[in-house]
């Protein structure tokens, strides 16, 4: 019965639901989870790359971490090409702020601009919606660091620990066990690749799985959004337990 | 009076050896009367990259903001540096874009390339590029600068040289020029470091 009202997606259907937005939740229950950890001194991210061959020429470029701003960052899930445009739209709105005011965009106001933009395809257009969510992290002078997610319909919400894509659910409910108001920015590292290491598909993490991005304040007091190197990255894997360590010969 | 007379400016940049250097005056005017004496007309767009605006001190601030607006969103996407080369042509582009109403000012880009080769240019107020080797000028003392810059300057001169002869040609050059002046802001850029001095000069 409900298929009379799936191929638009600007009407509701008698149940009030609007199933083009949900559908493109779904979209994103298939694709490579992501975690965010808010911590006192800065915002963690972790994504798991789902496309991983030997094939693929590695870069320097990420696949699910982008910087929006200096002091906004951002981790995708869900379908790579709707999330490019909205990562080039989310950062053409933060620098069109930063011309009129002369300074940065607070996290809060870029994440609602782009909720806007995002809802306009679920009222609108007769366009279909985007079939991505985001994870965002940064810090303003108004409320320090923050993190917060966004969905298709537009609907976001500032989180101390939120989950994205493939097994999001499993991976808010540990969250929720172990998250502590106080945690420290090196907890939280460790706290999500403990998470993402549970929910993730595969027996054993190395780094080229995943890719960690931290926000915080430099010891100069500008903020700085880093990627962890796969070395680096390699090495807290050991460190907190969740890899086999290399064979010793 | 000239629009381009409004405000007064003196901008010079200058090749040396493996470095460049960049200076301005510090005085804002209106007319004759002077409003400021710490005016900035040199903009930092990266590390190795260096811009003035002589002029109109509202549409070189402007300029600057769309500048930094267009650069940060090539840094994002291009996840690199804009080099010299590729900056003087977005700005030549965006001047020409206001043809018929034009942003009344005079650029001085300044920056180091790839292999870290100095890169100098300035253009007129419509992006007519004029790529040069040895130094660069504009403002209201530009008539001046040409001719301390031409006598004074000889070629592959270290960063200290540099630093002192342009110094020298831009603390005599706006001391003849009402409308600029007010002391001196001189950046040396070399491969591994960026100085900035200030220099007291005629402070009239």
């Amino acid at each position: 019965m409900s298929r009379r009202y799936d191929s638009r997606t600007t009407i509701f259907s008698p149940e009030g639901r609007l199933y083009q937005v949900e559908y493109a939740m779904e979209a994103i229950g298939n694709a490579g989870s992501a975690i965010g950890i808010l911590s006192k001194d800065g915002v963690v991210l972790v994504g798991e790359k789902k496309v991983t061959s030997k094939l693929l020429q590695t870069s320097t470029s990420t696949e699910k971490m982008y910087k929006i701003d200096d002091h906004i960052a951002c981790a995708v899930a869900g379908i790579m090409s709707d999330a490019n445009i909205l990562i080039n739209t989310a950062r053409v709105q933060a620098q069109r702020y930063t011309f009129s005011y002369q300074e940065p965009m607070p996290v809060e106001q870029l994440v609602q601009s782009l909720c806007d933009t995002k809802q306009g395809y679920t009222q609108f257009g007769g366009l279909r919606p985007f079939g991505v969510s985001f994870l965002f992290a940064g810090w303003d002078k108004n409320y320090g660091f923050q993190l917060y997610m966004s969905d298709p319909s537009g609907n976001y919400g500032g989180w101390k620990a939120a989950a994205i894509g493939a097994n999001n659910q499993a991976a808010q409910s540990m969250l929720k066990q172990d998250y502590k108001d106080d945690i420290s920015r090196e907890e939280a590292v460790q706290l999500a690749l403990k998470v993402l290491s549970k929910t993730m598909d595969s027996t054993s993490l190395t780094s080229d799985k995943l890719e960690l991005a931290e926000v915080f304040l430099s010891s100069s007091g500008k903020v700085k959004y880093e990627v962890c190197t796969p070395d680096a990255l390699s090495k807290l894997l050991v460190k907190y337990g969740v890899t086999q360590p290399p064979a010793e010969a | 009076m000239s629009i381009f007379e409004y405000n007064g400016s003196a901008l010079v940049a200058m090749v040396g050896k493996n470095c460049f250097a960049i200076a301005s005056d510090r005085r804002l005017g209106v007319q004759l009367q002077t409003i400021a004496t710490d005016f900035q007309r040199i903009f930092k767009i990266h590390d190795k990259l260096f811009l003035g605006l002589s002029g109109l001190g509202s549409d070189a601030q402007t300029l600057h903001q769309r500048l930094v607006f267009r650069h940060k969103l090539y840094q994002l996407r291009e996840e690199r540096d804009m080099k010299p080369e590729t900056f003087a042509s977005l700005v030549s582009a965006m001047l020409y874009e206001k043809r018929f109403g034009p942003y009344f000012v005079q650029p001085v880009i300044a920056g180091l390339g790839e292999d870290d080769k100095p890169f100098i240019c300035t253009m007129d107020s419509i992006g007519a590029k004029e790529l040069a080797k040895d130094f660069v000028v504009a403002g209201t003392a530009s008539e001046s600068l040409y001719g301390a810059c031409e006598s004074m300057f000889k070629p592959d001169m270290d960063h200290e040289e540099l630093f002192e002869t342009i110094s020298q040609a831009l603390v005599s050059s706006i001391d003849r020029d009402c409308l600029s002046g007010w002391g001196g802001h001189v950046y040396i850029v070399t491969p591994t470091e960026v100085t900035e001095r200030i220099l007291k000069g005629r402070m009239d």
